[in-house]
């Protein structure tokens, strides 16, 4: 009898299906009840954790960004107009096409800092098992 | 085991969500309740992802008590089986990326003893055993929806619902994954028709 590709591939994932499927389930261990229960109520039995200090923490943060924003204003404001004259732009490409390239570059500047703020997030999520 | 589970249930008040209520008043010894009937599912979930019983255990109380901490965060929308594994599966998940089960790689892995021991039932148990480890080497992202596919007793809906998954993406996984096993234990075909075929054959001479 000539079976085809199809009908092997079938036969054998039933093949596998019945192995996967027909394991001895395990029997927990008679302590283990007891050592859950146990971990509970020492997690209930403690202090809860400490909360975020967001009252002291927020004008902090609010002069911290204030700081990184006005030093950013200044250097585009001090910072342009000598790399707009500066050897490193180079004579041949029109001035639209260096305004393009600006703003190219201003672009990949803020798709990085996001990648690196949502690698950051991730990372300390994972960490706390959020993730 | 799951599905007896939901059976038994069936037209009786659940005890579970009793238990959460008692419990989220601030009785802590309610929770016992919880534990003692989802211990057994949670332990065989988590053994299916580490092969290591007593890593199984550890693990099945790190989801225990990550779900006594959380079970104010149940909304009720869905229901309290696939809310409890959908976390054990996040701990599971998170704590085999820290510390990975020991694995042999898929083409590495020993194959199935042959068919003249298929009578022989330990030696088959073994070679059942070599697939089931196998399963362990597939690549993280077929691993898990085979580990779910198989302990939601093929429930795709279940175990999509446990990964967080569309049903569509968790069936292109498990189909990929089944292809990557076939290509592996090339003999599971053979020996699958063999066995029809003797099983026909006995029907005919009986």
């Amino acid at each position: 009898m000539n079976r085809t590709k199809t009908d092997r591939h079938d036969m054998a994932s039933s093949q596998i299906d019945q192995i996967l499927t027909t394991e001895v389930p395990l029997v927990p261990s008679s302590g283990f009840l007891a050592s859950v229960m146990e971990r509970v109520r020492e997690e209930a039995a403690a202090p809860p954790p400490i909360p975020f200090p967001w009252k002291r923490a927020v004008p902090g943060m609010v002069v911290i960004a204030g700081v990184f924003g006005w030093g950013a204003v200044e250097l585009v404001r001090y910072g342009l107009p000598s790399l707009d004259s500066s050897a490193l732009v180079p004579p041949h490409l029109s001035a639209a096409v260096v305004r393009s390239l600006e703003q190219a570059g201003w672009v990949g500047l803020a798709l990085g800092v996001t990648l690196l703020s949502w690698l950051l997030s991730r990372r300390l999520a994972d960490r706390s098992g959020l993730l | 085991m799951i599905a007896a589970l939901r059976n038994e249930r069936e037209g009786l008040a659940d005890p579970d969500l009793a238990d959460i209520d008692r419990v989220l008043a601030g009785d802590v010894q309610a929770f016992e309740g919880i534990v003692r009937r989802w211990q057994g599912p949670l332990i065989n979930m988590a053994w299916r992802y580490c092969r290591d019983r007593d890593r199984a255990e550890e693990l099945a109380q790190d989801a225990f008590v990550r779900a006594w901490r959380g079970l104010g965060q149940w909304r009720r929308e869905s229901s309290f089986s696939t809310w409890l594994f959908a976390l054990a599966a996040n701990v599971f998940r998170s704590d085999l990326k820290r510390f990975p089960a020991v694995t042999v790689p898929l083409d590495d892995s020993p194959e199935p003893s042959g068919q003249a021991s298929q009578h022989n039932t330990l030696q088959k148990e073994l070679s059942h055993g070599v697939v089931r480890s196998a399963v362990l080497a597939l690549p993280l992202r077929y691993r898990e929806p085979v580990v779910l596919f198989y302990f939601h007793e093929m429930d795709v809906a279940a175990a999509a619902r446990t990964m967080g998954l569309p049903e569509g993406t968790m069936k292109a996984r498990l189909s990929r994954a089944r292809a990557l096993l076939r290509r592996r234990f090339p003999q599971l075909e053979t020996q699958h028709a063999e066995t029809e075929f003797s099983a026909t054959h006995k029907g005919k001479e009986a």
